[in-house]
């Protein structure tokens, strides 16, 4: 990028001192010629002066000899950089990330989730709240309980599913069954409850490799209204009704090794929201090692989204 | 404010400001960044503007004491009365009346005078007091001897004159608006810079436009692309750049002050650097403007009198009996006096009340034989006929200081000629000898010779006139000639001169070496101007003029061809009928010039002759005469204690201390300083690719921002200022007083070699290195490069709170936004840790580091100290504040770039090392900066 228009500039150098000698030959050519046409002829005898066989100053001799110069300093710059680069992955782990300070604490994201946090439909319009049932199923799939007993084992609940061995090695995941989720699982009611008015909402931790909640105190889920009246949800049933992760989904081996995965739900069923207004949520996540008031980061640890129903 | 870099900080602001306006109509809540960062650009233009303001107010602040001028009164006869007015109510047809030691009020017509003498010094150049009568004696008002100018002086006498003209008519009006009609023009390296601003500003415009083009057509959005430029602007202008040169170029400017070189304006500083001719003056630059005794002649030889400024070797023998008369006469046929009260003073500074000759006697012999007043004293003087112009002769009569000898004295001194009619007897060796034609010869011999040296001669005899004749009691009668004025013995010849400062033949030396033309030009005679250049070297031993051929090879002037001549003398009469062309031949064709009786126009005209050479010119001048060509020069240097106020504002430089060996350090400071701005502009140039790949990166391919655009500021105008300060510091490589000046329009200050090496070598390096850093932090927190590539859109949208990097975890907006700002602070630290192995390969352009001496420079490690300094209270102590971008870094990630520094260390040397070893080759054209 930077040669030509270095060169550019070399142009108009050699411009002045081409106009200087030709300064006389210049007062004849007014005549004949404008000065923009001499300018670029000027230009053009640059760009390629077929007396010198010579482009841009240089004759083709030099200009592959600095190609080359330039072909071996940049080839031996690259092999220095694949040799960097080499080195770094050498030093760090595929199957575990180096570090995993900036990642913490967790973050928490919901579903459905369609670009806003803004969850406006009207009861008697499916239209308004079909794709919520739509992003809803699409995302459930993976949670299909005949494909969690095929892939993952069924572990044993309220402890850490521990698995040694060496790093490289394949991990099992603990089965995180649809049908945990109840009358949030799209089993019983297809819509998910949007056609009653009533709406489901699920709600995942983000995942963080080797991250374990505090022993014996799983992770909890706990949602009121963020302003205004404490009573504009009246209830909300949790699925699990333990409205926890439980402690078996922990710890996470990270995606090469722990394939089949499934991050563990916690879903909010909102039986009873107040309709024909904006109701403002916050989930919080509620356990030692989770910080959920970080002022510059409104998904650590907690979510906010408002429920604005119409019947 | 304007121009240059600031046009393109301005639009960079400007450009913030939009951007935010099409945000804030998209959306109300959008965030204030940009409107941060535009204010940021808006205030970094208007600060480096005020501070250049200060740094030219502080050095002009100091010429202000210049201008002070005294009012002036004249006497003047109005309505039958003397009234005594300020010279400026003066009006044409006045009568004024001017005694010695008075300025004359205007220019005016002598009606009367006696014994009147003006110095015409600040005028024409002449140091020699100048005679004035009421008789006119030629064409030229310059010359004739009935007109004495405004602003010169009287130095004795009295005059009446009718003032002719006033103020800006007067002839030294006339100068002085000739002064102020010319023009000045850009300095050297103002030139430089505004062609190093064009390259820079070219290379960011047509980047800028190119990457904004490719930006739409990739499908980003106008306002994405909007920001894309400005980063570019922003990475590509050096912000800290004019500032650091204003500082470099001020220290330098102390520097010099300090060793008597006061610069008025701070560009000037460089330009004596690139000086390829000096006009000289003559008076009081070159030589010490006061006659002196330069040579004695007795006894059929020739002695050489010590001329330095303290005349105290003399060396002359001074065992004979004819010195011993000579030094009597010397000592006693002289009027001029010391004034009381200067006990202290050294002989040759103290104040003297008498003529230039009869002070340089005066001196001389009160050097030689000691208390002068108390041998006058003791040869009590009976009678004296005063020096006048139809005698050409001094006389005076005195008793002897020997008891037993009761015979009078009668010495005399005056032109040798009518001296030696006068004579009957020739002293040699202490014996009177009849004065017979050989004698007569030799004497002439000598006449001729000490002449030809363009010095002023004076003879000197005796007489003892016989006790019977006239005894003790005689009465003298000075008007009816009562004694003997002729059969006296003649003694010896002195001859004198205004004489060199003893430092400038060594600084016309130095001058030739460092490829600089010396060309004096001085409205003195031209034997006079012959024999002082020849003295200081001007003109060298060896080399002749035309004349000088011509006399040797006998044939005539026209003959010679004058290519034989290296030297010239051309008078002003000369000049006056020259053309242009061939005013340029004879300054292409001599290498050792002279122009004597020359005008002020006339000076003018021979800059102007050296500047169509493709010459940088200097001009050093102390005369109101010598203003004009003071400021068309390209550097005017006036003299600070003799120079008129006139020279003095019209120059842009002040010699503190008259001494033309001043100059000498001037030149070399400011070549020193041009080669040290190349290693600071080399310097800054480089981390610009290192700025600006991470927008190209992050345009095509889609990586998260490397670097933010406050970051790059506070590389620009944080980490890198005092280290580019601190190059102004280095020494200089080679001597740099052997090589050529620079070539005004080849030896550039930002040439292709120093570009391409600065971008496309060392700046891509620090590019790649501190990529690797970068990627280093984003591995190593989980983002491995392969998931990089193409991430941008994900990375930056604000909604996804559940990113997946390459370990399966899952990141939140702001997570991804603190990961940034890690990276960004990774950048930097990667830049500014190989920004120290560019500060360390700038130290030289040719030599080894370790040849240049590695701690020779102590700023050097102050501006790397400071480096680190600053981007550790960044990292840390800052870190917390989000608006600037930091965050704490892990200890490790400060050395990931360590190697890659210690590959540009490597590189640089090797390149330095080619360059010595293969000088003339190709990689010698190419990477020589």
């Amino acid at each position: 990028m930077v040669v030509p228009d270095l060169e550019e500039e070399e142009e108009e150098e050699e411009e002045e001192k081409e106009e200087e000698e030709k300064e006389e030959e210049e007062s004849q050519a007014q005549e004949t010629g404008s000065a923009w046409w001499r300018k670029w002829q000027i230009v053009n005898e640059y760009l390629w002066d077929p007396e010198k066989r010579m482009s841009l100053a240089r004759t083709g001799q030099s200009w592959s000899l600095i190609l080359v110069i330039y072909f071996f300093f940049y080839a031996s710059l690259a092999a220095v950089v694949t040799l960097c680069m080499y080195t770094l992955f050498l030093t760090i782990s595929p199957y575990m990330p180096t570090f995993t300070e900036r990642v913490k604490p967790p973050g928490v994201m919901i579903r459905p989730f369609a670009h806003s946090l803004n969850f406006n439909f009207n009861v008697s319009e499916p239209d308004t709240w079909q794709h919520y049932v739509i992003s809803l199923n699409g995302f459930l799939q993976g949670y299909n309980d005949s494909l969690q007993e095929e892939m993952n084992v069924d572990c044993p609940p309220g402890q850490y599913f521990i698995q040694d061995g060496d790093e490289d090695e394949d991990k099992k995941a603990c089965q995180f069954k649809r049908s945990f989720l109840k009358n949030c699982s799209g089993l019983e009611d297809p819509t998910f409850g949007y056609s009653t008015g009533q709406p489901c909402i699920l709600l995942k931790m983000n995942r963080i490799v080797g991250f374990r909640p505090e022993p014996g105190d799983p992770v909890k889920v706990s949602c009121k209204v963020q302003r205004g009246d404490e009573n504009d949800i009246r209830s909300i049933n949790y699925y699990p009704e333990s409205a926890s992760f439980d402690l078996r989904y922990y710890p996470y081996y990270g995606k090469l090794t722990h394939v089949n995965y499934t991050s563990p739900l916690v879903a909010m069923h909102f039986t009873d929201v107040v309709k024909n207004q904006a109701v403002p949520v916050q989930c919080q996540l509620k356990g030692k090692g989770i910080i959920n008031d970080v002022i510059n980061d409104r998904f650590v640890g907690r979510v906010i989204f408002t429920l604005n129903i119409e019947t | 404010m304007v121009g240059g870099f600031s046009i393109l900080l301005w639009i960079g602001a400007i450009l913030c400001w939009i951007a935010y306006g099409i945000q804030y109509s998209n959306d109300k809540s959008s965030s204030l960044d940009s409107v941060y960062l535009g204010s940021v650009l808006a205030l970094v233009v208007v600060l480096t503007g005020i501070f250049a303001y200060y740094q030219e107010a502080k050095s002009t602040n100091i010429m202000a004491s210049f201008h002070q001028m005294i009012p002036q009164q004249a006497l003047v006869i109005r309505d039958s009365e003397k009234k005594t007015v300020p010279a400026d109510q003066l009006v044409v047809g006045d009568i004024v009346e001017i005694k010695g030691g008075d300025r004359i009020p205007a220019d005016i017509r002598l009606l009367s005078a006696q014994g009147c003498k003006v110095d015409n010094s600040s005028l024409t150049g002449e140091s020699e007091p100048q005679p004035r009568s009421c008789e006119f004696t030629h064409d030229n008002p310059l010359e004739t001897k009935n007109i004495s100018f405004f602003s010169t002086t009287c130095l004795e006498g009295t005059a009446t004159g009718v003032v002719i003209s006033t103020g800006d008519r007067t002839v030294i009006g006339q100068i002085a608006s000739l002064a102020s009609g010319v023009e000045n023009s850009k300095t050297p390296i103002g030139l430089e810079i505004e062609h190093f601003v064009h390259i820079v500003a070219g290379v960011a415009v047509s980047i800028g436009v190119l990457f904004f083009v490719i930006a739409v057509s990739m499908k980003y959005r106008v306002l994405d692309s909007i920001v894309f430029l400005i980063g570019i602007i922003v990475a590509n202008v050096p912000e800290g750049l004019l500032a650091t040169v204003t500082v470099a170029l001020s220290l330098t400017a102390k520097r010099m002050a300090k060793k008597n070189c006061l610069v008025k304006g701070l560009e000037a500083v460089e330009t004596l650097g690139s000086t390829s001719i000096i006009c000289s003056d003559k008076t009081g630059t070159l030589t010490q403007n006061r006659m002196t005794v330069a040579h004695l002649w007795f006894d059929n030889q020739v002695f050489v009198a010590d001329t330095s400024e303290d005349h105290s070797n003399q060396v002359f023998d001074q065992s004979s009996a004819t010195w011993a008369s000579l030094s009597k006469i010397i000592t006693l046929c002289n009027r001029a006096e010391f004034r009381p009260g200067q006990e202290g003073v050294p002989v040759m500074k103290k104040a003297v009340v008498g003529d230039a000759s009869e002070t340089a006697l005066l001196k001389f012999s009160e050097v030689i034989l000691g208390n002068v007043m108390e041998i006058r004293k003791r040869n009590r003087k009976v009678a004296e006929i005063p020096f006048n112009s139809t005698n050409k002769f001094q006389l005076s009569i005195h008793e002897t200081d020997d008891p037993s000898d009761k015979r009078f004295l009668v010495v005399m001194k005056g032109a040798p000629e009518r001296v030696l009619e006068k004579c009957s007897t020739i002293m040699v060796s202490g014996q009177e000898q009849p004065l017979d034609r050989s004698t007569a010869q030799t004497f002439h011999t000598a006449y001729m010779e000490l002449g030809g040296l363009g010095e002023r001669v004076l003879g000197f005899c005796h007489l003892y006139l016989p006790a019977d004749e006239f005894p003790a009691t005689y009465s003298f009668d000075v008007d009816a000639m009562n004694f003997p004025t002729s059969s006296f013995c003649f003694v010896g010849l002195l001859s004198m001169i205004d004489p060199p400062r003893s430092t400038v033949p060594d600084a016309v030396t130095k001058c030739r070496s460092a490829g600089i033309k010396i060309i004096m030009v001085t409205g003195d005679h031209p034997i006079t101007a012959k024999a002082i250049a020849k003295s200081v070297g001007i003109i060298s031993a060896n080399s002749e003029t035309v004349e000088d051929v011509a006399k040797r090879l006998n044939v005539a002037v026209e003959q010679v061809d004058k290519r034989d001549a290296k030297a010239a003398v051309v008078t002003g009469m000369e000049l006056k009928d020259m053309s242009p062309a061939q005013l340029d031949e004879l300054l292409a064709n001599h290498s050792e010039i002279v122009f004597a009786r020359t005008s002020p126009q006339q000076k003018l005209i021979i800059v102007e002759g050296c500047q169509r050479q493709d010459a940088i010119v200097a001009v050093t001048g102390d005369g109101v005469n010598d203003s004009p060509a003071l400021k068309k020069a390209d550097i005017g240097i006036a003299m600070g204690i003799t120079g008129s106020d006139a020279a003095k504002s019209a120059a842009d430089m002040v010699l503190l201390d008259d001494n033309f060996a001043s100059i000498v350090t001037g030149v070399e400071e400011g070549r020193l300083i041009f080669d040290n701005l190349k290693k600071t502009i080399a310097y800054t140039l480089t981390k610009n690719i290192a700025e600006l790949c991470p927008f190209l990166i992050y345009i095509i391919a889609g990586l998260p921002l490397p670097i933010g655009t406050i970051t790059i500021l506070f590389i620009d105008l944080g980490t890198d200022i005092i280290p580019s300060i601190a190059l102004a510091y280095e020494k200089a490589e080679r001597d740099i007083m052997n090589r050529k000046p620079r070539h005004k329009k080849k030896d550039r200050l930002v040439n292709k070699p120093l570009a391409v090496y600065s971008y496309l070598h060392i700046g891509l390096m620090q590019a790649l290195g501190a990529f690797v850093v970068y990627f280093t932090v984003y591995a190593q927190q989980g983002f491995r490069p392969s998931a990089l590539l193409n991430l941008r859109v994900e990375w930056e949208k604000g909604y996804v709170n559940d990113l997946e990097d390459s370990y399966g975890q899952e990141w939140t907006s702001y997570q991804r936004k603190y990961l940034e700002w890690t990276g960004y602070t990774a950048f930097f630290v990667g830049i500014m840790v190989q920004q120290i192995a560019d500060l360390i390969i700038r130290k030289t352009r040719r030599n080894s580091i370790f040849q240049q001496g590695l701690f020779r420079n102590k700023v050097i490690w102050v501006g790397i100290a400071s480096q680190v300094i600053i981007a550790l209270i960044l990292s840390c102590g800052l870190g917390s504040i989000v608006a600037l971008n930091f965050t704490m870094l892990r200890p490790q990630y400060w050395f990931v770039a360590v190697p890659h520094a210690v590959l540009i260390w490597v590189y640089d040397e090797v390149r330095k090392l080619a360059i010595r070893l293969y000088p003339g080759s190709w990689w010698d054209k190419n990477m020589y900066y």
